[in-house]
C-alpha cells in the first residue's frame, strides 16, 4: 500500500483542491511527516505539504492521518489497512 | 487507483443501484435530505441522481454557511473591511458574496486592504507581521470551521497579539434541521447527516430526530458510493421501520465527535440567543459568538456593529431553495439574472452551493425538461 493509495481512502480532497473550505465541508486528509510543538508538518495524497495546527487531536505521531479543515487538524484517522470498505452487501 | 475505485467503482454502484431498486416500495415516495453542501455537489458531480430509484428524492438542506448567511452580516463585514486601520481577512468564497451595495471584492479593488486565507491562522500570522495595523478575521462556518477558529483565537489570546479580532458569524447545524422539521412546508422522510461537522459534533446531537420526530439520519461520507450506500441505509430503515441514527462515515466520525475540539469551541464562544439565517428567519440558539473572556478579541464590540437587516432582493428565491420548497432550476432568476459569474444570491456564489451545483455539472437543461414534465 502506498502512502497516496492510503489517504485517498479517506476522500480525494488535496491541499489545493478548488472547493469551497467554507461550504464544502471540506476535510483533507494528510499524513504527518514531522512534529514541531503544537504544529506538524503534513503532506496530501497530491504531495502538497503545509504546517498543520494538530493540539485538538493531540498526541500525534509520525506517519499517522489526519483529517484537515482550514489550516487545523480535526480529526485522526485509523490507517486505511484498518478501515472498512464500503461494500454493498451482495456486491463485488 | 486502489481505494479511490472502491468508492468510485461504477460496478459497486451498479450494485447498490439495484439492490435500491429491489428495497423500494414502488407505492411510496422517499424525500431524503441531504443537510450538507458538500453532499449536495457529490451528488451532481457524479450524477448520483440518476442512479437513484423514480421513487427517491433528495432534497438540499441548509448545510451552506455562506448560502444560510444574511445580508446583513455581509455589509457589515464590508463596514469593518472600509475602514483604513484593517487588514480585512476571510475565506475565498466570501469575497463574492452580494451585500447590498457590493461584495468584497469590490470594496477590495476600491483600495481596501482585505486578503484571501486558507485558514484563520493565516489571519494571525498576518497580524503577527502587522503590528501597526488592525487584523480582523471574517469567521464563517458550521462546527467543522469552528474548531479552527477557536483554536487561533486560543493562540491570540496566549501570545497577547492585541490587534486581531474575529467577527464571528459561526452557525450550528442542529438548530436549522430542527426548524426544518417544524415547517409546516417541508415533509422530509429521512436525513443524511453532514460527515464532517459530525467528526466534530459525533453522532449524539442527531439522536433528537429518531427521538421527537421520528426520522432517521445517517451519517455519510463525501465519496459517491458513501452516499449511495447511505441512501440504501436509509431506505432499509424506513421499509424495515426502524428509525435511528446510524454512522455510515465510521472511518472518520467517531459516534462522541472530538472532544477536545468541542472543549476550545466551549471555552471561545458562547451561544446567540438567536441568529437570522437566509430563508429560515431567526432561529434561537442557532449561531455563536465570541465568550466573555474573549470579548478583547471580538471585532463585533471592536467596531461596534449596529446589526443592520437587509432584505433580499426581490427577485431572488435563495431562501425556498434553501428550505428545500423549491429546486434550483424553479427559482425564476436561476440562469438569467442569476449565474456564478453574475450571482444574485449566495446559492449561486458559492461553489458547492445548491445553485451552482446545478448549474456547473449540467443540471439546468435536464431540471428544466423534468419539471416541465410533471
Amino acid at each position: 500500500m502506498t502512502m497516496k493509495d492510503d489517504l485517498t481512502l479517506l476522500g480525494n480532497c488535496t491541499l489545493d483542491h478548488d472547493g469551497c473550505i467554507v461550504c464544502s465541508d471540506a476535510g483533507i486528509p494528510v499524513r504527518v511527516i514531522s512534529i514541531e510543538g503544537d504544529d506538524a508538518l503534513c503532506e496530501d495524497a497530491a504531495g502538497n505539504q503545509t504546517e498543520i495546527a494538530v493540539e485538538l487531536v493531540a498526541p500525534v505521531t509520525e506517519g499517522e492521518i489526519l483529517l484537515t479543515h482550514g489550516g487545523v487538524a480535526i480529526a485522526k484517522v485509523q490507517r486505511a489497512d484498518k478501515l472498512k470498505c464500503c461494500r454493498p452487501e451482495g456486491g463485488k | 487507483m486502489k481505494y479511490v475505485d472502491e468508492f468510485r467503482n461504477a460496478d459497486l454502484a451498479r450494485a447498490v443501484s439495484a439492490e435500491m431498486a429491489l428495497l423500494v416500495d414502488p407505492k411510496r415516495h422517499y424525500k431524503i435530505m441531504e443537510v450538507c453542501g458538500g453532499h449536495t455537489h457529490t451528488i451532481y458531480r457524479h450524477g448520483i441522481k440518476d442512479l437513484l430509484p423514480d421513487q427517491v428524492e433528495l432534497v438540499h438542506g441548509p448545510g451552506c454557511p455562506v448560502c444560510v448567511l444574511p445580508m446583513g452580516r455581509v455589509d457589515e463585514g464590508i463596514a469593518i473591511a472600509e475602514r483604513p486601520e484593517v487588514i480585512f481577512t476571510c475565506f475565498g468564497d466570501m469575497m463574492r458574496v452580494p451585500g447590498s451595495k457590493g461584495n468584497l471584492l469590490e470594496v477590495k479593488a476600491e483600495g481596501a486592504d482585505i486578503r484571501m486565507v486558507y485558514s484563520p491562522l493565516d489571519a494571525l500570522r498576518i497580524a503577527r507581521e502587522n503590528p501597526d495595523r488592525e487584523v480582523v478575521f471574517y469567521a464563517i462556518g458550521f462546527e467543522t470551521t469552528a474548531p479552527s477558529t477557536a483554536l487561533t483565537l486560543q493562540r491570540a489570546k496566549k501570545e497577547e497579539i492585541g490587534n486581531f479580532s474575529v467577527f464571528c458569524n459561526h452557525v450550528t447545524i442542529v438548530p436549522p434541521v430542527r426548524a426544518l422539521l417544524d415547517s409546516p412546508d417541508l415533509r422530509l422522510d429521512a436525513f443524511i447527516g453532514p460527515g464532517h461537522v459530525s467528526t466534530v459534533i459525533g453522532c449524539r446531537p442527531y439522536e433528537f430526530m429518531p427521538a421527537d420526530y421520528g426520522k432517521p439520519c445517517v451519517v455519510a461520507g463525501f465519496e459517491p458510493l458513501d452516499l449511495m450506500q447511505s441512501v440504501l441505509m436509509l431506505i432499509r430503515q424506513l421499509d424495515e421501520g426502524r428509525c435511528e441514527v446510524e454512522n455510515q462515515y465510521g472511518r472518520a466520525v467517531l459516534w462522541e465527535g472530538n472532544l477536545k475540539a468541542l472543549e476550545a469551541m466551549s471555552e471561545v464562544f458562547e451561544l446567540r440567543p438567536y441568529f437570522e439565517w437566509r430563508g429560515l428567519g431567526f432561529i434561537a440558539q442557532s449561531a455563536l459568538k465570541l465568550s466573555p473572556a474573549y470579548a478583547d478579541l471580538d471585532a463585533e464590540l471592536r467596531y461596534s456593529t449596529p446589526g443592520v437587516r437587509v432584505a433580499d432582493p426581490k427577485a431572488c428565491q435563495c431562501g425556498e431553495v434553501l428550505k428545500g420548497v423549491l429546486k434550483p432550476p424553479e427559482c425564476k432568476v436561476f440562469g438569467t439574472a442569476c449565474t456564478p459569474e453574475r450571482p444574485l444570491g449566495a446559492l449561486m456564489v458559492s461553489s458547492e452551493g445548491a445553485c451552482a451545483a446545478y448549474y456547473n455539472f449540467g443540471r439546468k437543461s435536464f431540471e428544466k425538461v423534468e419539471i416541465g414534465s410533471r
